[in-house]
Order: C-alpha cells, then structure tokens, then sequence
C-alpha cells in the first residue's frame, strides 16, 4: 500500500515496485461489494418525471394512425412524444440506420413509436399502454438464414434487402479444392445471441441553460453525442454524456438509442428524466449478435497442408444497419483464422429482415465464422488420423506472414504458435485418451481444441485514433482523462498503472477519469479489443510528456515544488492521442481500397481445450472444465486479464450450448431470461486461463487487446468435444439437448441400417 | 419491518420490496435486473433467507427482518466476504454482485461444509454476465476458510 507523499521525489529512473504487470483491483472495487456504487440507472434528482416507451407489435406494418390522447389525459402524464416531435427523426446519416420513433412503417416487433413521461414510472406504463397505434400489416421478412429465397419478395429499403456485400479471393480456390486429397465442409448456422447485460439500458438526462447532460451507458460517448445533437439539431457541444458507472454492455451500448429518448424527453419537458428498460423490452428490441449461415469448405493433402480455405456467409442484420457492415467484413478477414493457405476465398452477405436488430457484439463477426472453419479443421485432423492440435500447428502463419486472404503482412506480435501449444501442452489436451476412456454408461467422454485470432482496433485505413489529455496541478496531483470509456472492465485501473510507470511516480498520485464526453477527448470505441492497447498507448504518451518536463527541471527535487513551477509556467497540461498504425503493405488490396477491408496489423489470439461429456440418450452436454490460453502481450493487469478471459469463455459456452433469441414470421418467442438462457455458476465449469508470454511492439508496455477473441474457440472446441465423444459434429449453434439428441438419433439410425 | 436493523414505515404494502428498498429508502444497491425472478440482482435475506425483492410484496414482509447489501457488513462472513470479492477481482462491471453478496452471505453464515459444488448452487440463481463465475466461486471459497466453514 503506498500512502500519499507530497515530497515525493519528481523523477526516480524507474518505479521501485513496477505497476504494469500487477494484478490491481479496480479503482471501484470497494464501492461495488458495499453497494454503494451508484450506476447511471442509480441516478435520482428533484423533479425528475420518469418515462416509459411504446412500442410496435407487428414485426412489419404501416402506421395508419398513433392517437396518444388518451395517454396525454391521463392524470400524472406529462409529455407523450411521437416521430413529429422529434427534429430530426433519424438514427444516424443513412435512413437504413432507422428513425428515433416509427412515424410511417414499423419494421420490428419492440420498435420505439412513442416516449411518454410522467410523475411516477407506473403511470408512465399505464400511460404508454393507452396510446392506440392503428397498423396496416405488411408481408414479413423472416431473413436470409432461415428463409433465404424470401429475401427478395418484399423490399425492406429502397435499394432492396441486401445491406453490404464483400467478397475477395486469392489464388485459385477451384482448382485447389477439385484436387485435394480432402475436403472437409461445414454447413454452420449460428444463432441471434442477445448480451443480457445485467443492467439494462436506461440512465437519466437534465436539460439546463441550453445544454443537455445525459447519464446513460454508452461504448461510444463520442458518437452518441452526435446522435444526440443530429436527432435534436443541437450543437453537439451542447451535448454531454456521462457513460458510466454502467452494468455491462459487450457490444449493445455501441448504438443503443437509449441516450437519444433520454436527450429528447429532457429537452421536451425542461425537467430531469428518468427511463429504465424492463427486461422484457431490452430482450426484444435490444440488439443482437448477427445469426449467420455459413459453408466453409477446407482443402486438405496427405500431409496435413492446407491446400484452400472457401467461406460464403450470410448474415441477418435485422430491420436497420447499425454495425452489420462492419461485421461482415470482419468475418471476411478473420475467415481464414490464423492459417497460411495459398488459395483462399471469402463471399459474404448482409441483408434487412423483419427479425431481431443485429449490431455488435463481443466477437463482432468472428464466431460466426471461425465456428464452421475450426470445427473443420478438427474434422479433417480425425479423417487423416493426426492430433488435431498438429494439423493446426503444421498451417499455422507465423509473425510477419502474410495474410491468406489478403496478402497484408500480420504484426511481429503475432503469438499463434505459442498460444496453441500452451494450450495443447495442458493435462486436459495431453491426456485426452485416458479421459474419454473414463467413459460410463450412456456418458460419453470427449475433448476439443480450437483457436482463433481476432484483429485490435478498428482497421487500416479507418483513421483509428485514441486521446488523452493530462493536468497536473500544483499540488502535485495528476488527473488524467482518457478514453475509451469502460463499461465494467475497470479500464481506468489500469490507464493509471501504466502512467505511474511511464511517470515514476506512486499511482495513487494519479488518478484516471474516463467516460465524460466534456472532459475527454474523443477516443472513439469501447471494442474492437482497442481500449487497453489504443487508450493505454495514448496515456503512456500524454505521461511521457509531462516526463521529459519533470527531467528537464532537474531529477531528485521534491515533485511539488516542480509541480508549481510547470503550473506557473503555462506548463501543466499535455495533450496527446496513439493513431492506431495501419497495414505496412496492403498486399493484395488495392491501396485505395484499404479502408474498405480495413485489415488489421495486430491480432490477439486464443486456444482453448474444453474437456466434457454427452449423454447418448439425452443429448444433454456436461462441461467439465476449460483451459483458455490468451496472448495479450504484455498483461498490464493480469488479473483483470484473466476475468476478462474467463467471462468471454462463459459467453462462448452461452453461444454454443445455450443462447438463442428466436423468432417465429418475425414475432419473437423469446421475451426475457425465463425462456432465454444464460450460463449460471452450475451450467459453468471451472476455467483456467493461461497469458501465454508475448510482446507487442506497438502497444503500451506491449500490451495488445483480448476480450473478444477469448469469446470465439469456445464454440467450435465443445462442438469438436462432442464429435470425439459421439462421432456427431453438431453443426447448429446452440447445441441443445433436443437438437443434439435429434443428431444422435439420426446417426443410430445410419448405422443400424 | 426492519430494514438492516431498522425500523421502517411509511411504506405501501402493495409494492414490491425491491421498490420499497430502492425508491422509498434510498438504498440502491439492490438491483433490478429482470423484475421477474430470473436473475437475483435484487436478492435480499428475509430472515435470513435470500429472496428475490421483486417478487415480494412490501406487506410479506412486514414484522420482518430484512438484510440489503448495504447491511451485510456487520456479520463476519458478510465483511470476509467483501474482502475476498476485492482480492480476487472476482467482479467486473459490479452489477450482479449485491445479489451475490447476499446469496453467497446466506451460505457461508448457515453451512458446515462449504465446497466448490455448493458455492456454485449457492448462487447459480445470481446471473453475472461478466466473470464466468471462476473468481466469485474462489473469493466465496476463501472467504469460507476464512470463517472456518470451508471443508
Ligand atoms: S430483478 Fe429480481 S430476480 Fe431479477
Ligand atoms: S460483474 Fe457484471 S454482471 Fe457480474
């Protein structure tokens, strides 16, 4: 414990005990287990109406008419907002993006049609109930992955149902796959996974001399600002977001129009509001992963050498584009995972359905992708007899190669190698044969590996680029603001373990502030993996600057008294941002083309070992334990490193065995935790988390992104598990018991006949 | 009822206790996650027990001791508790963790034998979407040896 010293020294070459490195509790900690953390939903003030929304309940249909006057008489309401009070009625630039309240069509069930606010939040409910929506049903896109053909019947957006498109080859895919030895293909479906963040969206917003402040989550204070003042015609320095404390999010802060209702119903009724999602509403017009079908076929010789790796995907975005762009052309570069193939080819599609919203989430178009790929490579390593963890190793690219698909060079950071065989040197992969041959009864015992890769930041060519700005005050107390924010990873925790050792000085003379769209500059995104690697780079700059200007004024004198000269001086405040470095060579994409494939430089990576048991009558499924190894780097926080791993391995367990929003003709039949499942601590093993060694040049202390590339073996190792135990490899995601049992019985009756 | 030891009136007896302990006490560390039973932010003891506030009207618990996350600091395996969660960094974005704190409390007050397994059920009604469980089952573990229940 270091305790506050005034006369501390200004410069000590470097810290006695390093802070970088070092398993540090969350700056939080404390507040959390005594409940006295006050999350945005937490927020109360004098005079504050509380608010509730109404909502669509046709998955697709014109409004004839929205009467809100029973609502507006009802006693206690407030203010009842529709479309037209809304200034600009848009979620963004492109109309695809949806408006902020349905004022001619609805395009989902759950769509947002009216805000009302009231003097309690039960007559806010009450009052929503009553407005009276007059709809002239439209015919239903159920999408592209259960009713492909139907995708162009009806036409969701005026340029049709298709969103984006991407496609790319290299070499020549035809011929390698017409002459391989094998060809290993998975047909994969992966279903809509819903975040669940615990807290559900929702905060409070304060109109005040022109200017409106909104307490509400957000991944992305920076472009919710602009949401905010494009939907409300203000300036969007006139906006300010105060994005946590907040409950969690994965991905569905990143476009949540929750912020917006807030702003707007603040700005209406010039009084504090206040709104809460229920559950039941956040689990049917919130966001989810993209459901995707996808067919990967490999090409395989005698020896193990990949001769070519061909995917075509499709994925259903829902009834807007948030983040489904950008997803797809995720999948398209991580498609080929982390392998060296001369012959590879991607062709993927987004289209608009009726179903659930799809945006971002933890993985952003890689498990989708990676699944079908990884459970093949182990279906082919089964067929040529070799331990699927050697197959892998054999094409395997290594730091420096090139990419398959595109031909850029991966960063020398790049740790595929060692990260599988921290994996595969575990007891759980070494000794598989003895576990399967525990076998009991109708449990049968099996293991899987996989592994995957997922690139850090947003891409070359995006302009990606992180801030920090310093003060230091006279006191010798430094405030640093920088972002991205953080969402429950206590990323401020570690921002201020890499200042203090960038700075020498003791991190309690330090504190961090993330999160406030007034006092840090922007730093775009919390995801993409960036935050520790882009916002800790940008704080390691900021705190080399005030470095040299605490060398310049001599080593060993109090840093007080240094402090109040840099302050009379006009010296105390620094400013610097880390833009995240693009592709040395595009290879194979064309230069002007960059920003369009956005092609990473730095890719963290995961292999994971997942031990279990299937019930051949029941097809019911018992983890037994996970082994995650994670090349971070260098973890700054190693513990909360491992958490991080440890809960995006409990998300990866949730997609592959238990999570699915489903839809029926784009009306949802999943309506809240009652019938959608998510892991709990006994559907949970334990899991082991292994930080394989590794450096990464460009990062702060060489630390590099992990969150979400921890989410994606998970999947395909437990699918590979079953196929070992049973000789099924279930290629539909979620693996329930029923559809797992239906797989089992099917292969019975193949060999009994 | 008595909330954390004291004497509280004043309330409507057709409301949820979590609402009673949210809006008209002002304690808000008790969450609400779902409102429906499903996640156990917003457990609470009632007597001892751990129920859902959501799914308890104010007026069931009248005469009643009731026990928050704000009120588990006084019992040993409460303060223990607190300690290990901090210790392990058994907790991410936090908002799960009163109803942790709570169900896990109850466990380790009224068990002989606290094992992995039973940490486990002891808070498999408790949803955390951020830690996989790992470190809240070995933070409720220490805590347990700590207070000597752990076999
Ligand atoms: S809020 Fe009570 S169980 Fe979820
Ligand atoms: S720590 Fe976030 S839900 Fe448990």
């Amino acid at each position: 414990m270091t305790t506050p010293d005034t006369t501390h020294a200004a410069r000590t070459s470097t810290p006695a005990v390093p802070m970088v490195g070092r398993s540090v509790p969350a700056d939080d900690a404390g507040a959390i287990v005594s409940g006295a953390l006050s999350y945005v939903t937490d927020r109360r003030a004098s005079g504050m109406v509380w608010a509730a929304v109404h909502r669509s309940v046709h998955p697709h249909a014109h409004l004839r008419s929205v009467d809100t006057s029973r609502a507006v008489a009802e006693s206690g309401v407030i203010a009842v907002l529709t479309g037209v009070d809304v200034p600009n009625n848009h979620l963004g630039s492109d109309p695809a993006n949806g408006p902020v309240l349905a004022d001619q069509v609805v395009r989902q069930v759950g769509e947002a049609i009216a805000l009302v606010a009231a003097v309690d939040e039960a007559t806010a409910r009450r009052a929503a109930a009553l407005i009276q929506v007059e709809y002239e049903p439209l015919p239903v896109v159920s999408g592209p992955v259960t009713a492909p053909d139907e995708v162009a019947s009806v036409s969701l957006h005026p340029g049709g149902n298709v969103a984006g498109t991407i496609g790319f080859r290299s070499g020549d895919v035809d011929a390698a796959l017409g002459t391989a030895e094998l060809v290993v293909e998975m047909d994969t479906v992966t279903s809509a996974q819903e975040h669940v963040a615990i807290e559900t969206p929702g905060g409070m917003a304060e109109w005040d001399l022109g200017k409106v402040t909104i307490w509400c989550g957000s991944q992305n204070p920076g472009l919710h600002r602009r949401l905010v003042a494009h939907a409300l015609g203000l300036d969007a320095d006139d906006v300010r977001l105060i994005s946590n404390p907040v409950g969690g999010a994965f991905g569905s802060r990143n476009d949540d129009p929750v912020p917006v209702y807030l702003a707007l119903l603040a700005w209406h009724t010039r009084r504090p509001v206040h709104l809460h999602l229920s559950r039941e509403e956040t689990t049917v017009a919130g966001p989810k992963r993209h459901p995707y079908r996808t067919r990967v076929r490999i090409a395989v010789d005698g020896a193990g050498m990949l001769s070519a790796i061909d995917s075509r995907a499709i994925a259903d975005t829902g009834p807007y584009v948030t983040s489904g762009r950008y997803v797809l052309k995720t999948s398209a570069e991580m498609s080929v995972g982390p392998y060296a193939t001369p012959n590879a080819r991607f062709d993927g599609t987004v289209a608009y359905s009726n179903n659930a919203n799809a945006g971002a989430f933890r993985g952003f178009g890689v498990p989708q992708v990676a699944f079908g790929l990884e459970l093949a490579m182990s279906r082919a390593a089964e067929r040529l007899r070799l331990d699927p963890a050697e197959l892998r190793r054999r094409n395997l690219l290594r730091a420096g190669g090139r990419h398959s698909l595109y031909g850029h060079p991966v960063g020398h950071g790049f740790r595929a190698v060692e990260t599988l065989d921290a994996a595969a040197e575990h007891p759980f992969w070494r000794e598989r044969e003895a576990w399967a041959a525990g076998s009991v009864g109708p449990w049968r015992r099996g293991t899987g590996i996989a592994l995957a890769i997922k690139g850090v930041g947003m891409g070359s060519g995006r302009g990606d680029i992180a801030r920090a700005r310093l003060i230091v005050a006279t006191d010798g107390q430094i405030n640093i603001w920088a972002g991205p924010n953080h969402t429950g990873q206590a990323i401020e925790t570690s921002y201020r373990q890499v200042a203090a050792d960038v700075l020498g000085l003791p991190a309690d003379r330090i504190r961090v502030h993330v999160g406030d769209t007034e006092l840090v500059p922007e730093s775009g995104a919390t995801a993409a993996s960036r935050s520790m690697y882009a916002g800790g780079a940008a704080v390691e700059r900021v705190c080399a600057q005030l470095r040299a200007a605490l060398d310049e004024a001599g080593a060993g004198r109090p840093l007080q008294e240094v402090a109040a000269e840099l302050v009379a001086a006009g010296r105390a405040e620094y400013e610097a941002e880390f833009p995240l470095p693009d592709v040395a060579d595009p290879g194979r994409i064309p230069p002007e083309a960059l920003a369009e494939y956005a092609p990473h430089a730095v890719y963290g990576c995961s292999a994971q070992v997942v031990r279990l048991e299937v019930n051949r009558l029941t097809g019911e499924v018992r983890l037994h334990g996970v082994v995650c190894a994670v090349d971070a780097g260098v973890a700054i926080n190693p513990g909360a490193t491992i958490g991080q791993a440890e809960g995006g391995v409990a998300q990866g367990i949730g997609f592959a065995l238990f999570e699915e929003y489903r839809v029926h003709e784009g009306r949802p039949v999943t309506t809240g935790l009652e019938n959608y499942l998510v892991p709990t601590a006994v559907d949970t093993p334990p899991i082991e988390t292994i930080l394989v060694p590794g450096y990464e040049g460009t990062g702060p202390f060489g630390a590099k992104g992990m969150s979400e590339v921890v989410v994606v073996p998970t999947a395909p190792a437990i699918a590979a598990a079953i196929g070992a135990a049973t000789g099924v490899w279930p290629q539909h995601l979620p693996v329930t018991p029923e559809r797992l049992w239906t797989a089992l019985r099917a292969a019975d009756g193949v060999v009994a006949a | 009822m008595n909330v954390n030891g004291t004497a509280v009136t004043g309330y409507d007896a057709g409301a949820r206790l979590l609402d009673v302990i949210r809006e008209h006490l002002g304690l808000r560390g008790t969450k609400e996650g779902c409102g429906v039973g499903e996640c156990g932010s917003c457990t609470v003891l009632l007597d001892g027990e751990p129920v859902c506030s959501c799914l308890v009207l104010a007026g069931q618990a009248e005469g009643r001791e009731v026990t928050t996350v704000e009120g588990l600091a006084s019992c040993p395996a409460g303060a223990r508790l607190r300690e290990q969660l901090v210790d392990h960094q058994a907790l991410q974005c936090g908002y799960c963790i009163p109803g942790v704190m709570v169900s896990a409390t109850a466990h380790l007050s009224r068990t002989e034998e606290v094992t992995e397994e039973s940490v486990r059920t002891a808070i498999s009604g408790n949803l955390c979407r951020c830690t996989g469980y790992t470190k809240l089952v070995s933070a409720v573990l220490t805590a347990a040896s700590d207070t000597g229940a752990h076999s």
